[in-house]
């Protein structure tokens, strides 16, 4: 009761000065909205790139040229090895004995053209047969590039699902001939839609047999190898095995050091969680930081408000307030002044993350515990920041309180 | 806490208030006695620099004496601690500033609750207690009202209002007239006149001569130093 009492006392005394009040707490409000607002981001990065990064089985891994390097001089000394090429990926596939499929991928950009309609920068992967067992990818209709047109060179092409929607709209795919740069493809096959948002998603990606695409495009750049272990294999002695061949189809002693990188997915997902702790890192200290900036302006405009209302707090006690009932008013205004501060920011971090929804291929959505954690922040630092005031509002003298001003 | 009833209310027992301005040492009281019993309308008189204020702030437990004892209703004063120097002023004491006093902010009503609020009695009863201590100033239809809306005349009686609401020991006025037109101060002067015919004991602080003639006794202060202490 006495509780309310001192709420509605403090809600009046904070709505009498609106602008004085609204200032005060736009740290707690810049606080709570990047809580609200990054948390929401990284969830839906969290939700995007699981899905996104986690494409092959956890029995696949990858030889390519750079690896996951974090210095601009660790690229520039991998970006100066020589190029994975396909002959190493033939030679070593009949030699593995821990792994069951060896597939070569080169990567393309090309625009791709049907009829009237065209698609700029498409990602063509040109693959080696078996692409279909390195990674998950459903057909919604038609069939996957067979062994044979990989091996003869034909220009067939299975689409995601977004060439798909681009390129033909209603119409079936299934024996159309599609433009990839000069080079005329047949579709024979389209992979079922999986949803993902980012612009190279799967959904967006054109597969050719690597030879048409090496015979069109040139032979040049660096081929990634795909190596799926063998059924009962263990991943490490697969990877070693592998690796150990690779080096000896690039001319290395086994006991060189690799001239090419392996990486997984895991690692992948790995870099990528080891990248967004960082920013929840950063995250901490935004939040700290305006914290503590957003406590001392409370603090020191509790202590404007004390000095203002020396007369009041001089009735207060006149008229019988003890000490624990003045710190106990000044508290709950400045908590109540930090609270709607947090609640001013769990609005507009609400906002903001509907916008980063809307406007950016990340699923933001908010969560429920970030607004509570950023209500509970901004709540504490006005009970924290709010002490020292009240405190000091508690210790006037009654009769020196009386004579004030006001 | 129940005293017999012919012991004073309030008695003061060689009450000396010394105050230190830089080196040298300031009397505002010097052995000052007095006793003022129940239901008694007592004014208190001086020029200023007379300890007049001083005796004011001692009464009403705003401040404790240097030295003497103090006994209001039966308590040793001079011992109490802030928090129950708070209590007994919520208590046993009703003020009446010549400034009125009142929370700008809130209304008439809610400047009458605010001690029973301190006292931490129930909503029900405050509310009771406050249409009484309300409809007894004959503010009932201002109730609502908030102090700037209300005359000089209106806000010292919400005052007297908050003062009467806990039923204390001891109204005590400081001036009460002071901040009043002459109408209005007799206005006022007439609900105290009221207030003592209802069984309150009434203490007044003033300067006026003609203000102090409505208690029944007259306590001259000169120099920290009762000058004469008479009945009307």
């Amino acid at each position: 009761m006495k509780f309310l009492e001192a709420v509605r006392l403090a809600l009046s005394s904070l709505w009498s000065n609106r602008l004085r009040s609204f200032l005060t707490v736009i740290g707690n409000v810049v606080a709570v909205l990047s809580v609200v607002v990054v948390v929401s981001v990284i969830q839906g990065l969290d939700r995007f790139v699981a899905k996104e990064i986690k494409t092959t089985g956890a029995d696949v891994f990858c030889f390519t040229k750079i690896g996951f390097v974090m210095d601009y001089e660790e690229f520039m000394r991998q970006l100066k090895r020589p190029d994975l090429r396909l002959d190493q990926a033939e030679q070593i596939a009949p030699l593995l004995r821990q792994s069951e499929v060896v597939v070569p991928r080169l990567d393309r950009e090309l625009s791709v053209r049907y009829a009237s309609r065209s698609a700029r920068s498409v990602r063509i992967a040109g693959v080696g047969a078996g692409y279909d067992r390195v990674a998950d990818l459903p057909l919604a209709a038609g069939r996957h590039l067979g062994e044979l047109e990989i091996e003869g060179r034909e220009a067939v092409a299975v689409v995601g699902d977004g060439i798909r929607e681009k390129l033909f709209l209603n119409e079936d795919p299934l024996g159309r001939s599609i433009r990839l740069g000069r080079q005329r493809y047949r579709v024979i096959g389209v992979i079922e839609k999986r949803g993902g948002t980012m612009d190279e998603s799967r959904d967006d990606q054109i597969f050719v047999p690597i030879s048409a695409l090496r015979r069109q495009a040139g032979g040049r750049g660096s081929i990634d190898i795909y190596v799926k272990a063998a059924a009962g294999a263990s991943l490490e002695e697969a990877q070693e095995e592998a690796s150990l061949q690779l080096k000896i189809a690039r001319g290395l002693d086994p006991w060189d050091e690799p001239d090419f990188a392996l990486v997984t997915d895991e690692q992948a997902y790995q870099l990528y969680e080891s990248a967004s702790r960082g920013i929840y890192g950063l995250l901490v200290g935004v939040v700290s930081l305006s914290l503590l900036i957003g406590g001392i302006v409370i603090m020191n405009i509790m202590l404007v408000a004390v000095t203002e209302r020396t007369r009041e707090i001089g009735i207060r006690k006149a008229i019988g307030a003890r000490r624990q009932d003045i710190v106990a008013q000044f508290l709950v205004e400045a908590v109540v002044l930090a609270f709607f501060g947090g609640l001013l920011g769990v609005g507009l971090g609400v906002v903001g993350a509907l916008l980063v929804a809307k406007l950016t291929p990340l699923p933001a959505s908010v969560q429920l515990w970030s607004v509570l954690v950023g209500l509970l922040l901004a709540s504490s630092v006005g009970l924290f920041f709010g002490i020292y005031p009240a405190h000091r509002a508690s210790r006037l003298a009654p009769i020196e309180a009386l004579r004030a001003e006001g | 806490m129940t005293p017999q009833s012919d012991s004073p209310l309030l008695l003061m027992e060689e009450i000396s208030k010394v105050y230190r301005v830089g080196q040298e040492e300031v009397y505002a009281l010097r052995s000052v006695s007095l006793a003022i019993g129940r239901n008694e309308y007592v004014a208190i008189m001086g020029p200023s620099g007379s300890g007049k204020s001083t005796m004011m702030n001692l009464i009403g437990c705003l401040d404790t004496p240097s030295s003497g004892r103090y006994l209001l209703a039966g308590r040793a004063v001079q011992e109490l601690d802030e928090d129950e120097l708070a209590a007994i002023r919520n208590r046993e004491i009703g003020f009446v500033f010549q400034t009125f006093n009142l929370l700008p902010r809130s209304t008439a009503a809610g400047n009458v609750e605010l001690p029973l609020i301190y006292r931490g009695l129930p909503a029900a009863e405050r509310k009771r207690r406050v249409a009484g201590a309300i409809a007894r100033v004959g503010l009932s239809d201002r109730a609502t009202h908030r102090p700037n809306q209300l005359s000089g005349g209106q806000r010292q009686r919400v005052a007297i209002a908050r003062a009467l609401v806990t039923e204390p020991s001891l109204i005590l006025a400081d001036e009460p007239t002071g901040n009043l037109d002459t109408a209005t101060g007799e206005e006022i002067l007439r609900a105290f006149a009221e207030i003592h015919r209802g069984g309150n004991t009434v203490v007044l602080v003033t300067h006026e001569e003609d203000v102090a003639r409505h208690a029944q006794r007259i306590i001259r202060l000169r120099d920290g130093r009762v000058e004469s202490d008479s009945a009307v």
